[in-house]
């Protein structure tokens, strides 16, 4: 099914349509909890059907930025729009967006489907509508034997999916979504993963999800915002984010990469040419970031896109370390090689195990050289 | 007589001091309390070198049931009247041998004639105290409201042409049913000491006619009350009456407004009142009964217990002892009343179970609004 | 050998809370109920047992000897005293609920810095005597105490209004020393309420005060029903107060209990009014602990 939607995804990137208006607008939002800034000038579209993911590590400020757009904090300078009209002075039950709280956030003394119906009652739907509206949601969910459970008799993967039929019974043009999958166990996970996806092109929504989970974000998500200490650190689509990070923040939380400081030494023609003292290496890039002669910038390379032989390669100079190989990390479909550089520092290459044997295998202890193109990877300039 | 609930509450233990203090001589009293000069307690320690573990208590009712419910560990205990009659019959108190307590001679044998009605022989008591209950006014303020008032008849506080005049000034009597309802029947012309229930019944009729003139039914409070001003008749014991009345003479030192001055005067009825008998008796499981005897005889030492009276104000049962007794409280005749008065006084004998029932009820409906 | 003895140490665990129970509560409870069935006579102790041995028992219970039960009915300030006795004590249970529920949700919602201090509080009178603040009281609600002087003082009131000796003063009383055990469950059960579930709930479509009805308070029925139990069962069978404050209106059961223990020396009487209590207010235990064990269940 996922596989389906490929397609359908790469069509669909209205950020790059200048036309287009995006439904929710943070604009310059800042929220200062006594003086600690909490989300720091954070500017940002989103737009209508599209799977947006909120990334960083714990108390960045993710979920204080998706708790002001539902309502329940109010943002200490800028404002919030949706669908063109500002949010200020709105109530949390007036906003058209509904959220899944990352406790789930069930009511412990209702069945199943009484906390589904909750947000229906409240909105006094006909009775009618509101029993055939809970019993499409149970199906949706796969819950419609637990309609008369309480909550505290349910595993925790069925909460989390009451939790979420809760949320989405309203129809709401948004839903917030706290790092809904964050107690499932890793299978569970990257199953109702591809659920949401599913469920958000089915019903056409508009879905802001939280994380710290990178492979969860690059999995789901239309577009990434990664963030630190409240600030947006860089905003793109999942293989932007993986090939082209804009910081050695993004490189680096996104994702296993190589990292080499060095001093720019040439710019010309789309190449960028560095020193880097440890290792000692010179390294050509095809790369037009914005840097100049003299100034410090990093080189940052997957490992997967290292290549490593017993053999040195042509050209030593460039592009080109060496070490010892004193780890090997083997994760089923590709083997990971540590190497120790005998100019100090340890690199890391990838490697997939596309066939069973292999003639000269690298093992521990073997002297190797690494080496990567010049298109391979990316120059950093912060 | 006094029903309070803070001394049934405070009084609770009782020093079990036997057998431990092999050596030491002690006798356990139960007294009712504010009843005593405690420095006759020191100079009977001096003079007899036992120790007195003395406890107080301040309702009849409470020393019954903890003498029935048995091991009080007193020595000495003092009931009324009426319960001793009836805490008699239980077996409770031990037969007093007379020929320790050499004492006994100096006793007023119109008292202990009296006394006989409850303890026939008197076997088992010696009186402490008696006085009767009577009717306490604030003079200032019964005068203003009632010119002519009959400050010598239960007209005053019973009948309701007068009483309901007072309303406002404050009534209280005092929380006892023994005492007020044969004080109802006396004055209706009822034997004081009937027990049947149509004569009690006829008494709490009556009374409903006076009920909304008074303010409260309480033991102990009126004292205070009647002294400060906030009420202006009680009916309760005399002796209390003159402790309000000493107290209210101690306060009009220090008010200058003549107004604010308070005079308390205390009437004994000529229709006669309930004279009422607080006695010694020793309990059947008394460990020290050889002290309880050394101080019952040392407490009818005319001097002793003439010091006594002189503290509390009440009379007391040793005639010999008149002679020591303070002229201002011997011949205060609402203290000491004239043999004449005294002859128109009245006891009642103890109610029996189903007579006590139904005083009980009658005196529950009686307070009742 | 060692399980041996780990199993006797564990009877012995298990064995203490209910020799507990036998000697304070089941124990007295029987020597109560067999002076109940005794008839009252003047002797040492004040009653004669009618039953006089189990032998005895199979021979009399035919003819058992509820007189004293039977009089429970037959004379009506019994029934009268049971009944204002439930009366007082439930309603002044009602009360204490609305002047405890925003007690306890003021304490449950301030900063938590705060909530010991506030806990403290509620506590603190605890640290005298019950005694003596219901003495207390007598001073205040005098003729001529605080109250009075305060209320002539700003005016309410022309002339001080009787508080002691009527029922206004029980029910004072009563909400006064028992509301700190009304409070406290509320607080607790409020306290542990996850704040959360109020912005789902508002977050679903409620105002502040729906979510409240809707989320809050039901939740918090578990502290309703224990703290109305702590109350109740206790003023039912309160002496003290109605003793000091009430006045010869004021008939509850506990006073009547005391004049037939005190006053008519009938021990027998006395303990018929008090099992016949006693079963009367077994009910609403049981009804409380069910409530209980369910709350409990819920895992809340
Ligand atoms: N109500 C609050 N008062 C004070 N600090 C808060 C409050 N809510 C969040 N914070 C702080 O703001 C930071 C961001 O929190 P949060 O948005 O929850 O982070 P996360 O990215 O893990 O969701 C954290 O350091 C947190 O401690
Ligand atoms: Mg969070």
């Amino acid at each position: 099914m996922a596989k389906t939607l490929g397609p359908v995804r790469r069509k669909f990137s209205p950020w790059n349509d200048p036309t287009a208006k995006p439904l929710i607008e943070f604009r310059n939002v800042v929220k200062r909890f006594g003086d600690f800034t909490a989300v720091d000038d954070v500017s940002l579209g989103i737009y209508e059907r599209e799977f947006f993911a909120l990334l960083g590590p714990s108390g960045c400020g993710k979920t204080t930025l998706m708790r002001m757009l539902a309502g329940f904090e109010h943002p200490s300078e800028g404002e919030i729009r949706l669908a063109g009209a500002s949010l200020a002075g709105k109530q949390p039950y007036e906003r058209p967006v509904n959220m899944m709280f990352q406790s789930y956030a069930l009511f412990p003394h209702m069945s199943v489907e009484k906390n589904i119906a909750f947000g229906l009652v409240m909105d006094k739907m006909p009775k009618g509508e509101i029993e055939t509206r809970v019993q499409e949601m149970l199906k949706l969910v796969k819950l419609e034997k637990f309609a008369k459970r309480k909550p505290h008799q349910l595993s925790g993967g069925q909460r989390q999916r009451v939790a979420l039929a809760r949320s989405l019974a309203k129809r709401p043009k948004v839903l917030l979504l706290d790092e809904p999958l964050g107690a499932l166990d890793k299978k569970l996970r990257e199953e109702t993963q591809f659920e949401l996806m599913d469920l958000q092109q089915e019903l056409g929504m508009t879905f802001l999800i939280v994380t710290h989970d990178q492979e969860e974000a690059m999995t789901v998500a239309d577009r990434i915002a990664v963030m630190d200490h409240g600030k947006l650190i860089q905003v793109a689509g999942p293989s932007e984010i993986y090939e082209q990070p804009n910081s050695r923040y993004v490189a680096d939380f996104i994702g296993d990469i190589n990292i080499v400081e060095g001093r720019v030494t040439a710019i010309d023609g789309g190449l960028i040419r560095m020193e880097a003292a440890a290792p000692r290496v010179s390294i050509v890039m095809e790369d037009d970031a914005a840097t100049s002669v003299g100034a410090t910038a990093w080189m940052a390379v997957r490992p997967e896109k290292v290549r490593i032989s017993h053999d040195a390669p042509i050209e030593t100079g460039v592009n080109a370390v060496h070490g010892e190989v004193w780890d090997i990390g083997y994760i089923g479909d590709t083997s990971v090689y540590h190497v120790k550089l005998d100019d100090g520092g340890t690199f890391r290459a990838a490697v997939a195990n596309v066939s069973r044997t292999v003639e000269r295998p690298i093992g521990w202890d073997d002297r190797v050289w690494l080496t990567w193109s010049k298109t391979a990877g990316v120059v950093l300039t912060a | 007589m006094k029903k309070h609930l803070i001394a049934s509450v405070f009084v609770s233990g009782v020093a079990m001091a036997t057998g431990a203090a092999a050596q030491e001589k002690v006798v356990n009293v139960y007294n009712w309390s504010d009843y005593i000069d405690e420095s006759i307690l020191e100079d009977f320690t001096k003079e007899t070198g036992i120790k007195v573990k003395y406890d107080v208590f301040d309702s009849n009712e409470l020393l019954e049931t903890k003498l029935l419910a048995g091991k009080t560990g007193y020595d000495v205990v003092v009931p009324s009247g009426n319960f001793l009659g009836r805490q008699i019959q239980t077996g409770v108190f031990t037969p007093l041998d007379k020929s320790k307590l050499p004492n006994l001679k100096y006793m007023w044998p119109v008292v202990t004639d009296i006394l006989a009605k409850y303890d026939p022989g008197n076997k088992y008591s010696v009186n402490y105290m008696w006085g009767t209950t009577g009717i306490g006014y604030n003079v200032a303020k019964v005068k203003e409201r009632i010119p002519d008032a009959p400050l010598d008849s239960w007209k005053l506080a019973l009948d309701p042409e007068y009483v309901l005049k007072l309303k406002d000034c404050g009534v209280m009597m005092l929380d006892a049913p023994d005492e007020i309802v044969p004080a109802v029947m006396n004055y209706l012309g009822i034997d004081p000491d009937s027990k049947k229930p149509e004569d009690l019944k006829k008494a709490a009729e009556y009374f409903k006619k006076i009920r909304p003139a008074i303010r409260k039914f309480h033991s102990s409070e009126y004292i205070n009350a009647l002294a400060n001003g906030d009420v202006c008749l009680v009916i309760g014991w005399s002796g209390d009456i003159k402790q309000a009345a000493s107290r209210a003479e101690e306060k009009n030192k220090t008010v200058t407004d003549p107004k604010k001055k308070v005079e308390i005067g205390y009437i004994i009825p000529k229709e006669g009142a309930y004279m009422f008998f607080d006695n010694f008796v020793i309990p059947k499981d008394a460990k020290n009964v050889e002290e309880a005897y050394a101080f019952i005889n040392y407490m009818m030492k005319p001097e002793v217990i003439a010091k006594a009276s002189n503290y509390v104000k009440y009379p007391n049962g040793n005639l010999e002892s008149q002679k020591y007794v303070d002229k201002a409280v011997l011949e205060d005749k609402s203290v000491y009343p004239s043999l004449e008065t005294m002859k128109k006084l009245y006891v009642i004998s103890p109610f029996d179970q189903k007579s006590q029932r139904v005083l009980t009820q009658v005196w529950r409906d009686m307070k009742r609004k | 050998m060692s399980t041996e003895k780990s199993r006797s140490g564990r009877f012995l665990l298990v064995g203490i809370p209910y020799a507990w129970m036998l000697v304070f509560f089941l124990v007295p409870f029987l020597i109560v109920a067999k002076i109940s069935l005794s008839t009252s006579v003047m002797a040492l102790p004040p009653y004669a047992p009618v039953v006089e041995s189990l032998t005895d028992l199979w021979r009399k219970i035919g003819e058992f000897s509820f007189f004293n039960y039977l009089r429970l009915v037959q004379e009506s300030i019994y029934v009268e005293s049971y009944l204002s006795s439930l009366w007082i004590a439930f309603s002044s249970t009602v009360i204490m609920l609305f002047i405890a529920y925003p007690l306890a949700y003021g304490m449950a919602r301030a900063p938590k810095a705060w909530r010991p201090t506030l806990l403290m509080l509620v506590i603190l009178p605890f640290w005298t005597s019950f005694l003596i603040r219901v003495y207390a009281w007598i001073g205040i609600l005098a003729d001529e105490g605080l109250l009075n002087w305060l209320l002539v003082s700003l005016r309410v009131v022309d002339e001080p209004i009787t508080f002691l000796a009527t029922q206004r003063a029980v029910y004072i009383g009563i909400i006064y020393s028992y509301l700190p055990f009304m409070v406290l469950p509320l607080y607790s059960s409020l306290e542990k309420m996850d704040e959360t579930l109020l912005e789902a709930a508002q977050d679903l479509g409620c105002t502040s005060f729906q979510a409240f009805w809707r989320v809050t308070f039901p939740l918090s029925i578990p502290g309703v029903i224990a703290g109305s139990f702590l109350v109740f069962i206790p003023a039912v069978g309160e002496f003290v107060i109605p003793d000091l404050l009430g006045g010869s209106d004021t008939v509850m059961i506990g006073k009547t209990l005391w004049e037939e223990f005190f006053n008519n020396r009938d021990w027998p009487a006395a303990s018929a009014v008090a099992i016949t209590l006693l079963l009367l207010l077994v009910v609403p235990i049981v009804i409380f602990q069910n409530a209980q064990a369910k709350a409990q269940e819920a895992g809340r």
